[in-house]
């Protein structure tokens, strides 16, 4: 390549000037300077081959299949795979910047310890860099320490996005045979385990739903940011350019608390107060019954054929014979037949004329399909807000039907050379029957009925209840940056000995006192079975694009290398187990005898193809009777119990609105949330308890270029990371003209934003179409530790100013019920 | 030989800004620095406030003012109907960046709006303004396309992935993604866009897909009063409009 010029600017206009060269005005001035075949040839550089390497993204849940482009050991793009089931050769913004994440600059080049015995924020821990051989002797050395003493429970791993069989599908086995409850501590507390409790308490599954989106013909969309941040995003643009282009085009109609492109691009945005969605969708149930709007081969009919559904009025249960609902008249009765438009107006600030439309349209419409996530979850009332949406799902008939909602099946993986039950010592056996509660209370009369609580083990370690922690190890999660009450980690994390595992700086690093850092994605073997998408099986395969740039192992290897230095049996069977490439090629063996639709039956040509599947999707209702794909086509009708043990795993077997599930727990929620033991059943309106001291809401959503705390490093990231309000590089809280005009908040002006917690500041984008009694600060920046892009934002951590309060039932941490008072910096 | 188009469907566009970022990995720019842009526009007040968006490639004109304003002849256009910038005989003089009706064309700045200056972090050499080990690799760098990472002092703007479609076989009417054997000569921002609001084809072929969807929809080219005749056609749809060109904002007391 030749140097391009040796002319400037200035020196043109000086010759310019001298010559009267005239700037050419007007008119075409066309200069061929020949196309491809000719220019090629004048290149100097010799091609050099670019190999494709199949891989699994990883900067959502989503698992899209992408092709990484590696040249000479480079990677330089990434797209999405073609024949892969999710990205269909498509990528969300985020998969593009794959590459940036593995030449992160700023990530760790090697396992380090910490030198400076002082932990805090400003502290720097010194870090001196060590050999793995160090590293896994030392904390394997500390973890026989604790087994020797029979405090096995003193050792905890809490784990964020878990991908697999191959890493967080690990840690199951390694808690039991070291003998600690704690050796899979989760986050889906701080995730989406609302959707999940409601869904169970309903139609008896606690799982995300899969969807079939192509087929629907509307969709109601209580706060999922479909098009910017609700899994998998990726396929569900590509279902957007689908549904609103196709005959007849799906109608779209989406409740939210403030405007997203999801809500502006559908056909309706409705902007309910925060925590109110659960009245919104009781009253659209209401008008669907009063005027008789409901899908009457699912869910029923008055024996006399009539309806009798009248606001106000009660009904005798005998009159209605339900088919795959229970409890609809008692539901009716007790809840629904004061919860008209007008009663939910007052609640949500919607108007009566747009609610009365919205369920007019949503009954009238099929196939239709209810959605939500975290909008109306992350509430003190975010259970029964999640069932009142829901419930929506049965009355329209939608469950396991064409355009409906279905449930994932899991993927037929072959079993792992050892078994972890035949390799427990007494140590680990005596502490299984100690049963020691676990480090998050989960399982104890404090959180009886959540999977996790992440947001409560700072509080664990700080009271040192149930007992004193010793050592804590992270993988794939910052707590201490994302947790409602961030801060208390800051306290938790100086009184325990910190294994941390990320690639790159974090706030948890800062406190750690090992770390052991993880390859990149774009290095590592992993699995990755889908999330809840089509409901057939899929699992995903990550395989190393290039060699480990810097002196990393994948996490995975670094659990099983531990285990091998821990004495007794536990060392054998982690012997044995060899490497998370050796777990993958057990786990392949499984396809040998499924073969999927894309061929692959090996390990050899998951590698290739990057993903295994298997369609179709084996359940469908039709018309209210339920059929099992008979190899052709769903026509193998499918008794009651069949129905109960594959779809409805409720008591009932049905889609029950009134949750005999719940119904079990009666005194805990009456006691927790104030309802009568007797309703606890029914999808109810329960007004949200807000929190913080304050008096306006504060929500922080997730925006398209949030890569699950991933991309805040990336230059290319942060520069678009909100685009609705103009937030490039800087992180705007969006705030009403009248709400900042009251503060004497002009555009553009640094604010502080408090409550009793504490305060942040934020610059302020006045911004009309944000509720006058919200404010909006997208999550992701106010990063402290986490590189030199990610850590010189001016932005503050929402996180820090978020009481920490959780919805008791499901465990989910009430991120959106904080309210905080606004003023100029 | 093809006249190359595009065509953006702003009905399916759910402005995720994938363009944006596959175009920066593609054509190695700068954080910021955003060649196939996605803008927003925000008009009225809650409770129904309206927010729309306009992804922004070069529209490269049949008629280009950039090529008439420039001095060194640096920005040309090609047989097959691409403006692209010559960065060997650029000299950043900008005035194509003022003649330009639609603000596509960048120069890169001494102060990056991004800090820390990613350039700093990965100094160029020999020619290169910054040297990323994700750059593209060097046999697909052409500095007379304005392909690949750009020398110092140029402007710069999207060239249609030049690299890419002038390797596609003679004759195809439209450069779909969804084939795999068209899909590497597909422009970066057409191969990923997930909801399929993008269509690259012959604007000379009366069978391409780009030709049937500018009739059918109704394809409109922006700000055509100017008489740059663009080569990219918006559709605009039921549900979509194209955004007044700027917001409107109410006056702060």
């Amino acid at each position: 390549m030749s140097e391009p010029r040796q002319m400037n600017r200035r020196d043109f206009l000086k010759s310019s000037a001298v010559a009267g060269v005239a700037v050419t005005g007007g008119g075409a001035l066309v200069t061929s300077m020949g196309t491809g075949a000719a220019e090629a040839e004048t290149r100097a550089m010799p091609p050099l081959e670019t190999k494709i390497v199949k891989s699994v993204c990883h900067q959502c849940p989503a698992r899209c299949g992408i092709d990484v482009y590696v040249t000479d050991g480079k990677v330089h793009a990434i797209y999405g795979t073609l024949d892969h089931p999710i990205s269909n050769g498509k990528l969300c913004p985020k998969g593009h910047l794959g590459a940036y994440i593995l030449y992160d600059p700023d990530r760790f080049k090697g396992p380090m310890m910490r030198t400076n015995s002082k932990k805090g924020r400003d502290e720097d821990p010194k870090f001196k860099p060590i050999s793995w051989d160090e590293a896994l002797a030392a904390i394997a050395s500390r973890l026989n320490a604790l087994r020797e003493k029979g405090e096995q429970h003193r050792f905890a791993i809490v784990h964020g996005r878990g991908w697999g069989a191959s890493d967080a599908g690990l840690l199951g086995d390694f808690g039991k045979l070291y003998g600690t409850p704690n050796g899979a501590l989760g986050h889906s507390s701080i995730c989406s385990d609302g959707s999940k409790k409601a869904k169970a308490a309903l139609d008896g599954n606690y799982n995300y739903n899969a969807y079939d989106y192509r087929n629907t013909n509307y969709l109601l969309n209580f706060g999922a940011a479909f098009l910017e941040a609700y899994r998998p995003y990726n396929n569900n643009m590509q279902v957007w350019g689908h549904i609103r282009t196709k005959s007849p085009k799906t109608k779209v109609t989406v409740v939210d608390v403030r405007v997203t492109t999801t809500g502006a691009a559908a056909d309706h945005l409705l902007l309910v107060k925060p925590g109110t969605d659960g009245a919104l969708a009781l009253a659209i149930a209401h008008v669907i019954l009063a005027e008789g709007l409901w899908d009457r081969k699912f869910v029923g009919d008055f024996v006399d054929g009539v309806n009798h559904f009248k606001a106000g009025e009660t009904l005798e249960p005998g009159t209605f014979k339900e088919k795959w609902t229970l409890g609809l008249i008692e539901w009716w009765n007790t809840e629904l037949k004061n919860r008209t438009p007008a009663w939910a107006a007052e609640i949500t600030s919607v108007t009566e004329r747009d609610i009365v439309a919205v369920a007019r349209e949503f009954g009238v419409t099929r196939p239709a399909m209810a959605i939500f996530e975290r909008g109306p979850t992350t509430h003190t009332n975010g259970l029964y807000n999640g069932m009142a949406i829901h419930a929506l799902n049965a009355l329209v008939g939608s469950m396991y039907a064409v355009g409906g909602l279905m449930n994932q099946m899991g993927v037929p993986y072959g079993k792992l050379p050892v078994k972890a039950d035949e390799f427990m010592d007494d140590l680990a056996r005596a502490a299984a029957e100690r049963k020691m509660p676990r480090l998050d209370r989960v399982k104890t009369k404090e959180v009886p009925l959540a999977s996790n609580n992440i947001q409560g083990i700072a509080q664990s370690i700080v009271e040192e209840k149930p007992y004193q922690l010793d050592t804590l190890m992270f993988y794939l999660t910052n707590p201490i940056f994302s947790t409602p009450n961030a801060k208390q980690w800051e306290e938790a994390l100086k009184k325990v000995f910190v294994i941390e595992t990320s690639p790159f700086p974090s706030e948890t690093s800062v406190f750690a006192d090992i770390v052991v850092p993880d390859h990149t994605y774009l290095e590592r073997w992993q699995d990755t079975p889908t999330y809840p998408f089509q409901g057939w099986p899929m699992t995903g395969l990550r395989v190393p694009a290039v060699k480990p740039l810097h002196d990393t192992k994948a996490f995975g290897d670094t659990l099983i290398e531990i285990g091998k230095r821990i004495k007794g049996p536990m060392g054998e069977h982690y012997k044995k187990l060899g490497n998370v490439e050796n777990v993958l090629r057990h786990l392949a063996k499984g396809f040998e005898a499924n073969p999927g639709d894309n061929g692959v039956n090996s390990f050899d040509t998951w590698v290739e193809k990057g993903v295994w599947y298997k369609k179709p999707y084996l359940y469908r209702q039709i018309a209210g009777e339920f059929y099992e794909w008979d190899g052709t086509d769903y026509r193998r009708p499918m008794s009651n119990q069949e129905v109960k043990s594959k779809l409805f795993p409720t008591e009932s077997g049905r889609f029950e609105l009134k949750s005999s599930y719940l119904g079990h727990y009666g005194e805990f929620i009456s006691e927790r949330l104030g309802i009568p033991p007797t309703r606890v059943g029914f999808p109810q309106w329960l007004p949200p308890k807000y929190t913080g001291s304050g008096d306006l809401h504060f929500i922080t959503p997730k925006t398209a270029m949030h890569a699950e705390g991933r991309s805040a490093n990336l230059p290319h990231a942060v520069a678009l990371y909100q685009p609705v309000s103009g937030g490039r590089n800087e992180m705007f809280l969006e705030i009403h003209p009248e709400t900042a005009r009251q503060r004497g908040i002009r555009n553009g002006d640094r604010v502080r934003i408090s409550n009793e917690l504490g305060a942040i500041t934020a610059r302020a984008h006045v911004y009309p179409a944000t509720r006058p009694d919200t404010v909006v600060l997208p999550f992701g920046f106010g990063h402290w530790a986490h590189g030199r892009w990610a850590s010189s934002r001016k932005t503050g951590n929402g996180c820090e100013i978020i009481p920490n309060v959780s919805e008791p039932v499901s465990g989910l941490a009430s991120y959106y019920t904080v309210k905080v008072k606004v003023e100029k910096a | 030989m093809a006249r190359w188009g595009m065509v953006i469907d702003l009905e399916k566009c759910t402005g995720c800004q994938a363009c944006t970022t596959a175009c920066q990995m593609e054509n190695n720019r700068l954080p910021g620095e955003n060649w196939q842009d996605v803008l927003f526009y925000n008009e009225g007040e809650y409770p129904s406030g309206k927010l729309t968006w306009l992804p922004r490639p070069c529209m490269h004109c049949e008629n280009p003012s950039c090529v008439a304003v420039c001095p060194t002849k640096a920005t040309y256009k090609t047989e097959d109907g691409a403006v692209l910038i010559n960065w060997e005989r650029c000299i950043g003089c900008k005035y194509c960046m003022i003649a330009c009706p639609y603000g596509v064309r960048f120069y890169a700045e001494e102060k990056q709006k991004t800090q820390p200056d990613i350039r700093k972090v990965y100094p160029g050499d020999s020619g290169k303004m910054w040297n990323p080990p994700y750059r593209m690799p060097e046999h697909k760098r052409n500095l007379k396309w304005g392909v690949g990472v750009q020398p110092k002092g140029v402007v710069s703007k999207c060239n249609f992935c030049y690299h890419r479609i002038s390797q596609a076989p003679k004759g195809t009417p439209d450069l779909d993604p969804n084939d795999p054997k068209l899909r590497d000569f597909t422009p970066a921002c057409v191969v990923t866009c997930a909801p399929t609001a993008r269509y690259f084809g012959d604007l000379d072929n009366p069978k391409s897909k780009v030709r049937q969807l500018i009739a059918e929809k109704r394809g409109v080219r922006l700000q055509d009063q100017t008489g740059n005749r663009p080569q990219v056609y918006y559709l605009a749809g039921e549900a979509a409009t194209i955004p007044e060109t700027r917001s409107v904002r109410r006056k702060q007391s």
